[in-house]
């Protein structure tokens, strides 16, 4: 184990020598684990990854995953599904094909297909690992789009105290703290955070196209989580975790919606020999929805999903660099929801993988994989191989090459909900969905030349038996001559072959100046889906825009000692996007219209002065050009005009 | 290496001993049955049903609240384009603008005549979801959110300005069934605008927002007699709304 690491870094610091600076400058010599689940050099990695570091994270001075993945990544639009919940659209592929990861976890719960983004802030995240498609053999269902993997802190320092606060419109406050101490044997980080806003009113002009957002509904969180490491002995590792989250949203004044998470996990790391290692895990992760009655002080339940994971993850190290993983997973999942018969439904299922990452030569590796899956629900199971190759056509120019099959059954929700939309319509589970299949191809080159550094990537996704909801259908009409209640009806179906392309390309610059600049651009291309008889069937949410583009330069100085300054310009433009929906929902004989969502384009200017070693003082400007769109559609930015924050980060134990 | 085992065989089983499978802290939720508890002068009434009145006869509120459906038959198997020349019983169909400035932006676009409403033979007031009749009384809001600080006797209201029942054909929402469209069916029906201000229905968003008034309310019925009510809460232990428990004086 230890001379692979050694061979992986030595072949790194080589590299470094080759490409001069470029490597280091463009974080190219940081460990990513995310593709293979072992640690390979950023720019070795057979498999293409994406990564925002901690640098990213403080200069995009982002509250959550959400505000960090718009302003850092193009192609990733998050908007409103129907009641102001999140829905995430990155490349084309929607909550469901992608699976959101905390230290390689997954996380129980969702609404409307997409996990709770508020719990994931970013206090204490070190980098945050992007792997488009179904590249990774890893992770099966439900990262058939990519895996976007949180990878958190560790502690370094013998104790660290920090405390930090945001303030900003509409009563936005932002307060956290993490306290850390490390020993010999065990180092801990702890940390607290609180996020609240306002409900703010935003007015959109007469006749729009369609459903137009008037009021945003702000909230309430607090994220708590402890991080427990452990190191009995040389070569054993073990970490325990825990955390609690809460977020309260006010739509109703009497009726406060709850949303709570409790997950714990432990982490067991054994270097068995120089060559082998094992690892076995735990995660516990429940996320309750319930509603606050404030007449009657009732908290009253009416969603929890409990997930229990076991996992095993076993390498082996040849001294030619080359890997064998092999791992299984089984996780119980236990669902409770009033729309469900009997109100609760659960399933088993198990996965196993073995993936051989071959280092054949300094210019080629070759990573090939196959993952069986099983759930016990319907019995759904299949193979499904994936294959990757690095090929190092120069010392600075690196192309990579992959497939990957996807897979993922229906989840117990798709399968068995019947839910009542407000008395809109029903929207139908479907005992007799077929798992989603998926074929995904992509392609990248990434090069270095001294202070640049381009990536150019490609892909296609075909997915098989989509799982969506159909076309509207009503029920024969009640005995009344006028149909009184919802009959309208909107079942889960498999729809025909969907499919989605599309590439980026980004340029990045840093200079001996201070001065750094990064510009990226994506295209994706979806191609709407239909029935299995070729209609157009109800687009559940806005498509992906075809064009989208994120910028930023930077502007770093240290003036003295004890003064430095932080320049920061970031934005993002998004084209505009066409939609096909019905003209009457109640009547689809009267056929479709095609919506027009309109572009936008969003820019932050922030100042961050360094003053001593402890204090750090944000002025920030966000939406700079104050757009107000003319309709807040669900995929408009919801913003009323410019927001200018203040924010001030203290380092304690630097006072001292 | 064999003490590296028994330690990670021991972390081994401690992880597989540590699951529960349906989950923690059961305990911080609430779990509320349908079955009502009232105190004295309370009265409890589920009228969340969009389609139905119901009628209460103060003079024997053991008997409860009596449902009544809302006529949906057309009379004459037509609907009309235009509203009817005068106040006529049946189904106005409005647009409302929910997704944008709300309900007090609205169209016309259908009227359907129906047979009119069947009241019980003895009834002081009659209650749709948020909306409320009297028969013939007339609705005075106080400034009271007690009942027991009101005075003595309605006499201390002699003088107040009391609000009969209105013609409306906005707000007894009936008929649902295009409400993504914002079209809603709506009878038109009297009913009485104080009173009905117990509990306001804001759109949007949708689902629509309740808001609950305190104050207690002054009815005058046609007998001379009087009534005092207050909206204690719209909603169900399990939190259907506009299941209503009332407080409630009378004679008053």
């Amino acid at each position: 184990m230890r001379y692979s690491m050694l061979y992986i870094l030595l072949m790194g610091i080589v590299s470094v020598c080759h490409a001069q600076t470029g490597d280091s400058t463009f974080y190219l010599n940081d460990v990513v684990v995310t593709g293979t689940r072992t640690l390979k050099l950023l720019k070795d990695t057979p498999i293409q990854t994406r990564l925002i570091t901690s640098a990213d994270i403080e200069k995009a001075d982002a509250t959550n995953v959400e505000d960090l993945l718009q302003q850092e990544m193009p192609g990733v639009e998050f908007s409103y599904a129907m009641n102001q919940q999140k829905h995430l659209n990155f490349s084309g592929f929607g909550g469901q094909s992608i699976l959101f990861l905390v230290d390689g976890e997954r996380l129980a719960g969702e609404t409307l297909d997409d996990v709770d983004f508020t719990r994931l802030n970013m206090a204490n995240v070190a980098r945050i690992e992007i792997v488009k498609g179904a590249a990774s053999a890893l992770y099966g269902s439900n990262a058939g789009g990519g895996v976007i993997n949180l990878i958190t802190k560790e502690q370094s320092e013998p104790w660290t105290l920090n405390l930090n606060g945001r303030l900003a419109r509409h009563n936005e406050r932002r307060f956290g703290g993490t306290y850390g101490v490390k020993g010999l044997w065990l180092q801990n980080r702890l940390s607290v955070d609180h996020t609240s806003t306002d409900n703010f009113h935003v007015s959109n002009a007469a006749n729009p196209a369609t459903q137009v957002v008037s009021t945003i509904y702000g909230d309430r969180t607090w994220n708590i989580k402890d991080r427990l490491v452990f190191t009995p002995t040389e070569g054993v590792k073990l970490i325990g975790r825990t955390g609690f989250f809460y977020r309260e949203m006010v739509r109703t004044a009497d009726t406060p919606e709850r949303y709570r998470d409790f997950n714990a996990g432990l982490r067991g790391i054994w270097d068995i020999n120089e060559s082998d290692n094992l690892e076995v895990a735990y995660t516990f992760d429940q996320y309750d929805k319930s509603d606050y009655y404030k007449i009657s002080h009732w908290d009253v339940r009416d969603y929890s999903n409990v997930q229990n994971t076991f996992r095993s993850v076993f390498n082996h190290y040849w001294n030619t660099g080359s890997i064998l993983t092999a791992g299984a997973d089984f996780m119980h999942d236990y669902l409770v929801h009033m729309n469900l018969k009997g109100h609760t439904e659960s399933q088993n299922s198990f996965d196993a993988f073995v993936q051989y990452d071959w280092l054949i030569n300094t210019q080629w590796e070759l990573v090939s994989a196959l993952r069986y899956d099983y759930f016990s629900d319907h019995k759904d199971s299949q193979v499904t191989p994936k294959l990757s190759a690095r090929y190092k056509l120069l010392d600075n120019l690196n192309l990579r090459f992959g497939y990957g099959m996807g897979f993922r059954a229906p989840s117990l929700k798709e399968r068995y909900y019947n839910f009542d939309m407000a008395g809109i319509w029903i929207v139908n589970g479907n005992p007799d969905l077929k798992s989603e299949l998926s074929h995904n191809f992509n392609v990248s080159a990434d090069y270095i030349k001294r202070h640049y550094n381009f990536t150019l990537s490609a892909y296609y996704n075909n997915v098989h038996n989509k799982i969506a909801t159909g076309i509207p259908h009503l029920t024969p009409l009640t005995s009344s001559l006028l149909p009184l209640t919802s009959d309208l009806y909107l079942d889960y179906v498999n729809l025909d072959n969907y499919s989605v392309y599309g590439g980026d390309m980004t340029v990045q610059a840093r200079w001996d100046n201070g001065i750094s600049a990064r510009l990226s651009y994506a295209y994706t291309n979806e191609r709407l889906p239909k029935d299995k008889d070729g209609n157009t069937v109800n687009n559940q949410y806005i498509p992906a825009r075809h064009h989208s583009l994120t910028a930023r330069i930077d502007w770093d100085h240290q003036f003295t000692r004890h003064y430095g300054l932080l320049l920061s310009l970031n934005g993002r433009a998004l084209s505009e996007v066409k939609n096909v929906e019905y003209i009457n929902y109640y009547d689809i004989s009267e056929g479709t219209t095609t919506v027009k969502y309109p572009a936008y384009t969003l820019w932050k200017l922030s100042a961050t002065q360094r003053i001593g070693h402890a204090f750090k003082l944000t002025l920030a400007a966000d939406n700079l050009l104050n757009y107000k769109p003319k309709y807040h559609y669900f995929n408009s930015p919801m913003t009323d005009g410019i927001n200018l924050m203040l924010g001030l980060s203290v380092d304690i134990d630097k006072l001292l | 290496m064999r003490s590296k085992l028994l330690t990670f065989t021991q972390f081994t089983l401690l992880l597989s001993s540590l699951s529960a499978c349906h989950g923690i802290l059961d305990e911080l939720y609430d779990k509320p049955s349908d079955d009502v508890v009232l105190k004295e002068g309370q009265l409890y009434v589920d009228a969340s049903s969009w389609t139905d009145w119901y009628y209460l006869d103060l003079t024997d509120v053991k008997k409860g609240f009596v449902r009544k459906e809302i006529p949906t038959e057309a009379a004459d198997a037509q609907h009309y384009a235009s509203p009817p020349p005068s106040e006529a019983g049946g189904l106005y169909t409005y647009w409302y603008d929910v997704f944008n400035e709300g309900l007090s932006k609205h169209e016309f676009r259908s009227f359907t005549s129906t047979k009119t409403q069947a009241d019980p033979e003895s009834w002081h007031i009659a209650v749709h979801r948020n909306n409320v009749r009297t028969n013939g009384g007339a609705v005075y809001e106080t400034s009271y959110t007690s009942m027991d600080d009101l005075p003595e006797s309605s006499k201390a209201f002699a003088d107040a300005t009391f609000t009969e029942d209105e013609w409306n054909e906005l707000d007894v929402w009936t008929v649902q069934t295009q409400m993504l469209q914002g079209l809603i069916g709506n009878q038109g029906i009297p009913i009485n605008p104080v009173l009905s201000s117990w509990l306001k229905v804001s759109l949007p968003p949708i689902p629509p927002t309740f808001t609950l008034n305190n104050h207690v309310f002054i009815v005058r019925f046609e007998d001379g007699t009087y009534a005092a009510f207050q909206l204690e809460n719209y909603q169900s232990p399990s939190g259907t709304k506009c299941c209503l428990t009332i407080n409630y004086k009378y004679p008053y």
